[in-house]
Order: C-alpha cells, then structure tokens, then sequence
C-alpha cells in the first residue's frame, strides 16, 4: 500500500515536471524553456538526452548564426525592407526553432539581434540563444505527425514515438511518421511556412527522393543518421569527419609523361573520382 | 580539394583547387546569391551515388625525375571550422 502510494505521488511529480505544449505568448527565453525545456526529459532519458546534446539539432540556432545574418542583413533588412517580427523570423525558426511560434514580435526582435550579436562575437549572446534549438518535444510532439490536417495537431503533453511504449511520466503514442525520410524532409527539403510562400534553404530531400531513391536506394535518413553503428539521437552529420568520410570515397590515379621522350616536358596526368556514397549530395543540409 | 607535387628536388608545387561547395554561400560563409538564384544556375556539389572524376595535367622542370602528388580533400563547416577528410598521395616517375 505504502509503496503504491510512493508510486502514485512519483506519477504525480513526473507529470508536473514533463514539459507539455503550453499555449501562449512568451516573452522571454526563461519563459520557452520553462515550457519547452529539454531538461526534464533527462530525468528518464539520460542516455538520449546526452546524445542528442552531441547533436546539431541542439545547436540548431547557434549553428546558423550566418545564415540568420544573412536572412535579416541582406533579406529583410536590405532586400524586402521588413520587420525582424515574429512572422518574418518564424520563417528561418519553424525549422531552427519551433517553439519560438509563441514567443511574442517583442521576443521574436530581441532574439533577431542576439543573432546578429553572437554573429559578430558576442559570446554572452550566444550562450542565451544556446537554449533555443530542435529538442525533445519537437520532434516528439511539435512536428510528430506529417498529417496534421487529416489526422489532427499532435496531442498535448504525449510524446510521439516509434515504439508508442507506455510511460508513467507522460502519455505516449505510437507515430509511424517519425520513422520516414519525410519526417526529416519538413525541414531538410523545401519548407512552407505558414504564410504559404516555399522557402528554398537547404534541399537535401530533393536529391535524396531524386537521385537516390529514383536509382534504387533504398536506405531513409534514420538509417544511416540513427540506426547504423548505434548513433542514436547524435543525428552525426557533415561535421563529424568519420561521417564524412564514409560518405565520400576518393581513388587517385596518376601517370608520368615525356611529350616527347628523351627530351620533353615532365607531365604529369592526375585523375581523381569522388564517389557520394551517402543517399544525397554532398554538401548540403 | 587541393592537388600538390612535391618533386624530387624538394619544391612543392600547388597543381591545381576545385570546390564543391553549398549553394548560396562561399568557403568563407559569405553569401554570394539568395539559395534559390543559385539553384536556379548550377549544383555545385557532388550528386549521390555517382562518381565525379576532375583531371589535372600538370608539367615540371626538365631533369625532374619523379613526384609525389598529393591530394588532400578537406570540408569546410564553417569559415573557423575544417576538417581533412582524406589525404592520399601517388609518386609519379618520368623515366619509365
């Protein structure tokens, strides 16, 4: 009895702590990470938590800083003559930072030119856009469903998974999405944000249905990136070298010759193949 | 991708570069066309499942009797941040 009472009241607290998917307007990162946080979920998920820290998705805004710099220096600022409000920001963090859809336009313009700031070197602007990235409740609630309109939004506070293993921290379901290159592709192909417009960022997905899949491959994106060598949630990409070399092959092939022999010009015929072994082009995002 | 020579009598000889970079951006992260303008003229990079050969013809003093070419191919993550990822050499010899 007694135990089942401590169990109950370990629920309890485990159902408090899990972050669910909050409604409203944020006005600052504490608050987003209150909501949003991936702390939490290291409770019981430490070895994945670990892992995914490793990854880029956690570091998917100050990884981007150029790009962010870029969009707001040369697009909005320069080009389009718009406002660094949340509308106009969301179109680069629906895929960086999802969550940021509740921050307030007064946020949204605060973390614009945080961007702009760690861009130029501001480590302490960069330390607080750190807590803004692709973490657990995204993939696993946010984005979990690539039907939204026929099956309805991802449901609040239950995680989508693979497995859909029940959790006595939170509610749980099973997502056959999750598992599919075009899980991947709402961010790594082109993107349409709400506004309807198609944003052409990083294409990856393009070559990968085009080029790999039209011509037999037949591997997804959690294959190689999760599954292979027990990789997990460290997403390994570009910027893990091993990655890269077993994506890339390379054969040198090099012969001497004299144009005319006995008395010509040392020449040397050098072919080099570059094979792309992984199941898009390379480089890319 | 950088090819180099390095002849018999020590001189090291830059053959030639090719870049197979991401759309928009240069090796400094500096943005040369929007990501679409740039899709719209050329894919610079290397297509999946495919082979991309480059050839280098490169000449050398006369009385050098051999070289060692190298090729070293790095990625560039970021402008701060590069990494080899290989580096392979073939000794080439002109009196056969």
């Amino acid at each position: 009895m007694r135990a089942t009472k401590i169990i109950g009241l370990m629920m309890v607290n485990f159902f408090l702590l899990v972050p669910v998917l909050a409604v409203g307007e944020f006005n600052t990162i504490d608050e987003l990470e209150k909501a949003y946080g991936d702390k939490t979920c290291r409770t019981c998920h430490e070895k994945t938590h670990t892992e995914w820290q490793k990854s880029l998705h956690s570091q998917s805004v100050v990884h981007s800083l150029g790009g962010f710099r870029n969009f707001i220096v040369f697009g909005l600022k320069r080009d389009w003559k718009k406002p660094v409000n949340r509308e106009n920001l969301m179109r680069c963090m629906h895929c960086h930072a999802p969550l940021l859809e509740n921050a307030s336009d007064s946020l949204a313009a605060e973390i614009g030119e945080l961007a702009m700031s760690a861009f130029d070197g501001n480590e302490a602007a960069k330390k607080e856009l750190s807590r803004l990235n692709v973490n657990c409740i995204v993939c696993h609630n946010t984005v979990a469903e690539v039907e939204i309109n026929l099956r309805g939004a991802p449901k609040p506070g239950v995680y989508y998974g693979p497995s859909g293993k029940p959790s006595p921290a939170h509610g749980t379901e099973k997502s056959k999405a999750i598992t599919s290159a075009a899980f991947c592709s709402r961010c790594h192909w082109l993107y349409t944000p709400p506004d309807g417009d198609t944003l052409y960022c990083n294409t990856l997905y393009g070559s990968y249905q085009d080029a790999y899949k039209a011509t037999g491959g037949a591997e997804t994106c959690q294959d190689c990136h999760m599954r292979s060598k027990g990789r997990g949630h460290t997403f390994p990409g570009a910027y893990v070298p091993e990655m890269v070399k077993e994506g890339i092959g390379i054969d040198l092939q090099a012969t001497g010759v004299r144009v005319q022999p006995g008395k010509g010009v040392p020449t040397a015929i050098i072919t080099i193949g570059l094979t792309n072994n992984a199941g898009h082009r390379i480089p890319d995002g | 991708m950088d090819v180099t020579a390095r002849t018999d009598k020590g001189d090291v000889i830059n053959i030639g570069k090719k870049e197979f970079r991401e759309i928009g951006v240069d090796l400094e992260g500096n943005e040369r066309l929007g990501a679409w303008q740039i899709k719209e003229i050329i894919d610079l990079s290397l297509p999946p499942g495919k082979t991309t050969k480059e050839r280098f013809v490169a000449e050398f003093q006369e009385g050098t009797k051999n070289v060692d070419i190298e090729v070293t191919l790095t990625y560039h993550q970021t402008p701060a941040y590069q990494s080899v990822v290989h580096k392979v050499s073939r000794k080439v010899n002109f009196d056969r």
